[in-house]
C-alpha cells in the first residue's frame, strides 16, 4: 500500500526558514521507531488511524504518500456507504441505495469544497505543510470519522427499527456524526500541530467545514426519510430545515 | 477471581484469546441475569418469570455485542491500547460480575416477591406493590452495576497506567452501553409487567417509538400540564 521500505528517510525537523517544524511539546512523528512502520494495506490503515495516528502522520510526510491517501479515501467511501445502508434501513425501499450514495457523495464533495481553503488558511498561518500532506490529513479525518460511524452503526440500526420519527432519527445520526467528526478533527489538529501552528486559521476552517457538512445534509435531503424526487426541489438553509422537521415532528 | 477484581490476574484473562472463557462469561450471564430476571417477573406471573429468564440475559449480551465495535474503537482513541477482542472481553467481564451479583440477589428478590401482596385475586390493581417492586429492582441493579464498573475501572487503570485514561474509557463505554441498553430494554419490555396489561413476551408495539422519545414526550406532557 505504502512505500515498502521499512525505514524511509526521516524528514528533517527544521525547516529552511529556520523555524522549528514541531511546535508542540510532542516529538515529531517518527521519533518512535514503531511509528515508522509502513502501512501496507487497508486494514493496517484503519488500525493505524485508531491506535497510532502518529504513524499515519509520519507516512504522510514521506515522499509519495499517494497510495496511503488513496487507501484512506477508499476506506472512507466504503465505510460511508455501509453506514448509509444502515441509514437507509429506516425508510427501506429505494433509500437503501439513495442514502449510501448521498452520504458518500456528500462527504467527498464537502471535503473537496473545503480542501482549498484549508490549504490557504494553513499557508496564511505559517504552516509548512505541503498540499499533499494537507490532503492526507483530510483523508485521515474522513477515514477516522467514517470508521467510527461504522462503530455506531449497530446502535443506529436498533433505533432505526424502533422509531417512525424522522426528526428523532435525524437527530441521532447527527449526534453520532458529531462525535465521529470531533475525533476526526482531533486527528487533523494533531497533524497540523507538528507543522508550524495553523493557529486560528485552523479553528475558522473547522467551523466552515462543519457548516458545509450540515448544509450538505440539507442540500441532499432527504437522507433519512423519503421524497418523490432524488434531490429537493426547494433550496433551504439547514437551520430552517431542522426547525421545520422539529415542528412537524417528522 | 472476577469478583475479587485483582487487576494483575484479570489482565491476563482479558488478554487471552480463549473462546471457552467467552462462552463461560455468556453462561454465567445467562444464569445470573436469567435467575434475577425470573425473580423480578415472578410477581406479575410465573409466565413472565419464564420470559425474563431469557430476555434479561439477552439485553446484557446484545448490549455487549452491539457496542463491541464502538467500544473497541473508543478505547485506543482515548489512549488505552487494547485490541478489539480485549475490549469485548473487558466489557463481558464487567457484565459477568454484574450478572453474578444480580444472581446472588435472586433468592432475596424471590423472598421479597413471595412476601409482597400477590397480584392474583386482587380486585384493585396494587400500584403501591408494583412501585415497590420497581424500586427494589432499580436499587439492586444499580448496586450490581456499580460493583461491576468499579472493578472494571481498576482493571482499566492497571491496563492503561493512567487514571485519566481509565476514567475516559470507562465513561465512554458506560455512555454507549447505557444508551443502547436502555433502548434494548424498551424493545424487550415488559420485564416486571404493568398490572393493567397482559403478560407477553414482547409488547405488540415493541418496535414503535423508543425509550428516549417516550421520556421526551413525558417531560413535555408534564411541563405543558
Amino acid at each position: 500500500m505504502n512505500d515498502p521500505n521499512p525505514a524511509p528517510p526521516v524528514i528533517p525537523t527544521t525547516m529552511p526558514s529556520g523555524q522549528p517544524a514541531v511546535s508542540s511539546a510532542q516529538p515529531p512523528p517518527g521519533a518512535n521507531p514503531e511509528e515508522r512502520a509502513p502501512i501496507p494495506n487497508f486494514a493496517a490503515a484503519i488500525e493505524a488511524i485508531l491506535r497510532q495516528p502518529r504513524r499515519v502522520m509520519y507516512q504522510l510526510r514521506q515522499p509519495r504518500p499517494g497510495r496511503l491517501i488513496a487507501a484512506m479515501v477508499f476506506v472512507s467511501i466504503l465505510c460511508s456507504l455501509i453506514y448509509g445502508i444502515v441509514v437507509g434501513t429506516f425508510s427501506g425501499g429505494p433509500q437503501l441505495w439513495i442514502a449510501p450514495a448521498k452520504i458518500a457523495a456528500g462527504l467527498c464533495v464537502s471535503a473537496l469544497i473545503c480542501l482549498p481553503s484549508l490549504y490557504i488558511f494553513a499557508c496564511l498561518s505559517g504552516s509548512q505543510a505541503r498540499l499533499v500532506e494537507v490532503v492526507g490529513l483530510v483523508a485521515g479525518l474522513l477515514m477516522l470519522m467514517t470508521v467510527l460511524l461504522i462503530g455506531f452503526a449497530p446502535v443506529a440500526w436498533v433505533f432505526s427499527q424502533s422509531t417512525e420519527s424522522v426528526a428523532a432519527m435525524g437527530a441521532l445520526h447527527l449526534v453520532f456524526w458529531l462525535i465521529s467528526v470531533s475525533f476526526g478533527l482531533r486527528f487533523l489538529k494533531a497533524g497540523f500541530a507538528h507543522y508550524n501552528p495553523a493557529g486560528d486559521g485552523l479553528k475558522v476552517w473547522i467551523v466552515i467545514f462543519l457548516l458545509v457538512m450540515v448544509q450538505m445534509t440539507t442540500a441532499l435531503r432527504p437522507i433519512v426519510g423519503t421524497a418523490d424526487t432524488f434531490l429537493p426541489q426547494e433550496k433551504k438553509f439547514f437551520v430552517s430545515h431542522w426547525m421545520e422537521c422539529l415542528k412537524t415532528g417528522k | 477471581m472476577l469478583l475479587g477484581g485483582n487487576p494483575e490476574a484479570l489482565k491476563d484473562w482479558a488478554a487471552g484469546r480463549e473462546t471457552g472463557r467467552m462462552l463461560g462469561y455468556a453462561t454465567v450471564i445467562f444464569a445470573g441475569a436469567g435467575l434475577y430476571g425470573a425473580a423480578m417477573g415472578y410477581w406479575r406471573s410465573p409466565l413472565q418469570a419464564g420470559y425474563n429468564l431469557l430476555k434479561f440475559p439477552l439485553v446484557i449480551l446484545a448490549t455487549a455485542f452491539g457496542n463491541a465495535l464502538l467500544n473497541g474503537m473508543l478505547a485506543p482513541l482515548f489512549g488505552l491500547n487494547v485490541r478489539f477482542r480485549q475490549s469485548l472481553m473487558l466489557v463481558l467481564m464487567s457484565f459477568t460480575i454484574a450478572a453474578v451479583v444480580l444472581g446472588s440477589f435472586a433468592p432475596i428478590v424471590f423472598f421479597i416477591i413471595w412476601n409482597a401482596p400477590s397480584l392474583a385475586g386482587q380486585t384493585q390493581v396494587p400500584w403501591a406493590t408494583y412501585n415497590f417492586v420497581q424500586l427494589t429492582q432499580v436499587v439492586i441493579i444499580a448496586f450490581a452495576g456499580t460493583a461491576a464498573n468499579l472493578r472494571l475501572l481498576r482493571l482499566l487503570q492497571a491496563l492503561s497506567g493512567s487514571e485519566r485514561v481509565a476514567h475516559k474509557v470507562l465513561f465512554s463505554w458506560l455512555a454507549g452501553n447505557l444508551f443502547l441498553g436502555s433502548q434494548l430494554c424498551w424493545i424487550l419490555r415488559p420485564f416486571i409487567g404493568s398490572p393493567g396489561l397482559p403478560v407477553e413476551f414482547l409488547r405488540p408495539n415493541a418496535f414503535q417509538g423508543n425509550f428516549y422519545e417516550t421520556v421526551f414526550h413525558a417531560i413535555s406532557h408534564l411541563l405543558s400540564s
